[in-house]
């Protein structure tokens, strides 16, 4: 199984490399949303000592991990109907592996996504942790979230078998996750009914996990509380996911 | 006593409560055969193929590749077969290197025997030369070779085709034919593959079964299914299928004139002794029964007789809208009124239904445009190519008995160009919507003959 998903991430890996522009393009989202809600909320939102740039960085980046992700199931949909993925099936090949190999290649790029922009709010002056530990152990999270919205969209779409529903909730699972989360505000400035919202939406762990190991002050048990959290949840959906393509045999 | 490949007991899968995808079916295929599945769109011949190849499940019966039950080990069946999809399958933006390479791997074979066995596929299939360039930059055919080779990677005993040659150009085709009947030949390999095409399931198989609506039909050698009908096919067309020809049909059987009769449409297929002794009377019973007879033809059976005697439908039918939809998409793109002679001309069938926007390049790749001044002589490896860049084989290669004629012809043509009646020089085909009145001439401007009568004395 190891060895299959190795081979099949690297024929992902290559196909990506020969096109990095177009993985390029997906950071313009977030970076322009850092740009419009950076200046549009800085001055109303009140998050203590922090500055509102600072606050909203992982956000940003745990953006980033929903927008690359969450579309993976999509490019599985095409290799169906492209009969690539027949073409895996008839091989003696481990089919956990197939959905091992996207998802990990999916993450993956959101990794290198989230480090190019941590890289550009660095250079932009923002004041975050860049201590390596610190940066390892939040992309840690960011790769487990992405392998968790990876999974989903794959299983989504083994599921749905179809491409425009499986946009659909793409949609709908990202920006309602983003704003029901405390990605972009605090909690507290959030009415009660979105706080009940958020504390059962995985993302709003993801989001205060990096940010207490990225910003001051440094809080390692609730970065902790997130990697758990997010370790159950990508192990939860990959299960899925791989069990939804077990059943793919028609 | 031969050994079996392949050998199927009351298969049946059911996709719905009323959808019987196959339906009590039983196949024996022997080693080192080849055998067609022919049998019109949703008979069954995909699925089967699936199923057989362990992409799918079934309700009841027993099915054994190699000896070995493809429901309780399948991993196995899979190190045994190879299977082409209808679709390639391979992936565009890899070299065709690196798809060899990754199936080859995902059949756990060593890397040093998995680069041996590219470089023999690639010779095998003549693709050396594209081997490291991007799927995306293939030909149909090429493709096609390349899905067929990463089918044979890992060296399997048994190959599925389905429909290998859809939607390829008539010479496509038939080079692929010929490589499917070298892997049988020379290596042995048993193949079963699925056709719509009645030439292809004659000309390559040992064995036709006739599959519809999930059941195998008949089965039988080529001829076997054609000497099934007795004596000769007459085709009579009439305006209507109504009451009055339904009854002249039973009159003529009743009458022992046509021992079988077949409604295809209007049309209606008798199947009689002698063809010419029974025209008259044949026509004799239609004015007896008020009946105008729009045509009337008379053949010796062929496969889509029989065919049609199983399945009901006609697959020449089939091929014909396949050509109509393809002028269409053709007919978008600009073109002149000489076309369909010249298609007829060019591969000798008439039917030319794949080709779009042909044009000369020299075998470099460039097109004949890109190299006025060269000389005459170093046109030698000429070849068609279509619009989209899809690579007809070399014309001095061309030796289907089908243009053998008109390639010795067209392989004298050194240096020729397309010039319109006033002399100017034609560019590239597809954006020359406005031609009328093209000639061939050579590098001398010295011009060939007409364009029509070209086209005839080459038919004949």
């Amino acid at each position: 199984m190891i060895s299959d998903t190795w081979h099949l991430f690297n024929k992902y890996m290559t196909i990506t490399m020969r096109m990095p522009l177009w993985a390029l393009f997906t950071l313009i989202q977030p970076l322009i949303w850092l740009l419009i809600f950076g200046a549009l909320f800085g001055k109303f939102v009140q998050t203590g000592e922090q500055n509102y740039v600072d606050f909203m960085v992982p956000g940003i980046l745990i953006m980033t991990v929903l927008f690359g992700s969450s579309w993976s199931g999509v490019s599985l949909l095409r290799e169906i109907s492209a009969g690539s993925v027949d073409r895996m099936l008839v091989a003696p090949v481990s089919r956990v592996a197939i959905v091992l190999s996207r998802v990990m290649h999916s993450a993956v790029q959101v990794l290198a996504q989230t480090l190019i922009i941590l890289i550009v709010v660095w250079v932009m002056g923002s004041t975050i942790s860049m201590n390596p530990i610190n940066v390892v152990l939040a992309l840690t999270v960011i790769f487990l979230l992405g392998v968790g919205f990876a999974a989903l969209s794959n299983g989504f779409a083994i599921i749905l078998q179809r491409e425009e529903p499986l946009v659909m909730i793409g949609n709908l699972m990202t920006l309602p996750l983003m704003f029901f989360s405390s990605a972009l505000v605090p909690t507290e400035f959030m009415p009660k009914w979105i706080q009940l919202i958020a504390m059962a939406n995985p993302i709003s762990y993801a989001v205060e996990s990096v940010r207490a190991i990225l910003t001051t002050p440094i809080d390692t048990m609730l970065f902790f509380k997130g990697f758990a959290i997010m370790l159950v949840f990508a192990f939860a959906t990959l299960a899925w996911a791989v069990n939804a393509f077990k059943s793919l045999r028609d | 006593m031969t050994k079996l490949a392949i050998e199927v007991s009351k298969l049946t899968k059911i996709f719905s409560q009323n959808n019987k995808a196959i339906d009590d079916l039983d196949l024996k295929i022997s080693e080192g055969e080849i055998l067609s599945l022919l049998g019109p769109n949703g008979a069954g011949k995909s699925t089967t193929i699936r199923v057989l190849s362990t992409l799918s499940g079934f309700d009841e019966g027993k099915v054994l590749v190699d000896g070995i039950d493809v429901d309780t080990d399948p991993e196995t069946v899979r190190q045994t077969i190879g299977v082409v999809a209808q679709q390639t399958g391979v992936d565009y933006f890899m070299t065709g290197r690196e798809n060899l390479m990754i199936q080859g791997r995902l059949y756990k074979m060593k890397k040093g025997d998995i680069l041996a066995r590219i470089t023999e596929l690639s010779k095998y299939f003549e693709l050396e030369k594209s081997i490291d360039r991007l799927v995306s930059t293939y030909s149909g055919g090429m493709r096609r070779k390349l899905d067929i080779a990463t089918a044979l990677i890992h060296r399997p005993k048994i190959l599925y085709l389905d429909e290998p040659t859809l939607g390829l150009d008539i010479h496509s085709r038939k080079l692929l034919w010929k490589y499917i009947e070298e892997l049988n030949r020379k290596f042995g390999l048993t193949i079963l593959l699925t056709t719509h095409y009645l030439e292809e399931a004659d000309s390559l198989s040992n064995h036709v079964a006739i599959i519809n609506e999930g059941k195998i039909q008949i089965i039988g050698t080529p001829e076997e299914l054609k000497s099934s009908i007795h004596g000769d096919s007459v085709v009579v067309s009439f305006e209507t299928a109504g009451e009055k020809e339904k009854a002249y049909a039973e009159q003529l059987k009743q009458d022992g004139i046509a021992k079988e009769t077949v409604w295809e449409g209007n049309n209606l297929h008798l199947y009689v002794e002698d063809g010419a002794s029974s025209i008259p009377q044949i026509m004799e019973q239609a004015s007896q029964h008020g009946l105008q007879v729009t045509t009337l033809s008379l053949a010796r059976p062929t496969l889509d007789d029989v065919f049609l005697k199983y399945t009901g439908t006609s697959m020449v039918d089939n091929g014909e809208e396949e050509v109509e939809e393809w002028w269409h998409q053709w007919a978008g793109k600009g073109g002149g009124g000489n076309w369909k002679e010249w298609n007829e001309d060019e591969d000798g069938s008439g039917d030319g239904q794949d080709w779009k926007g042909n044009e000369w390049v020299n075998s470099d790749g460039s097109s004949k445009d890109d190299a006025p001044d060269a000389d005459a002589s170093e046109w030698g490896g000429n070849e068609w190519v279509n619009s989209d860049g899809t690579t007809k084989v070399d014309f001095k290669e061309t030796a289907s008995p089908a243009t053998e004629e008109t390639s010795e012809k067209q392989a004298d043509w050194k240096g020729n160009e397309w010039v319109n009646k006033d002399g100017d020089q034609k560019g590239d085909w597809g954006d020359s919507p406005d031609w009328e009145g093209n000639e061939w001439v050579n590098k001398e401007g010295k011009p060939k003959d007409d364009w029509d009568a070209d086209s005839k004395s080459n038919k004949s």
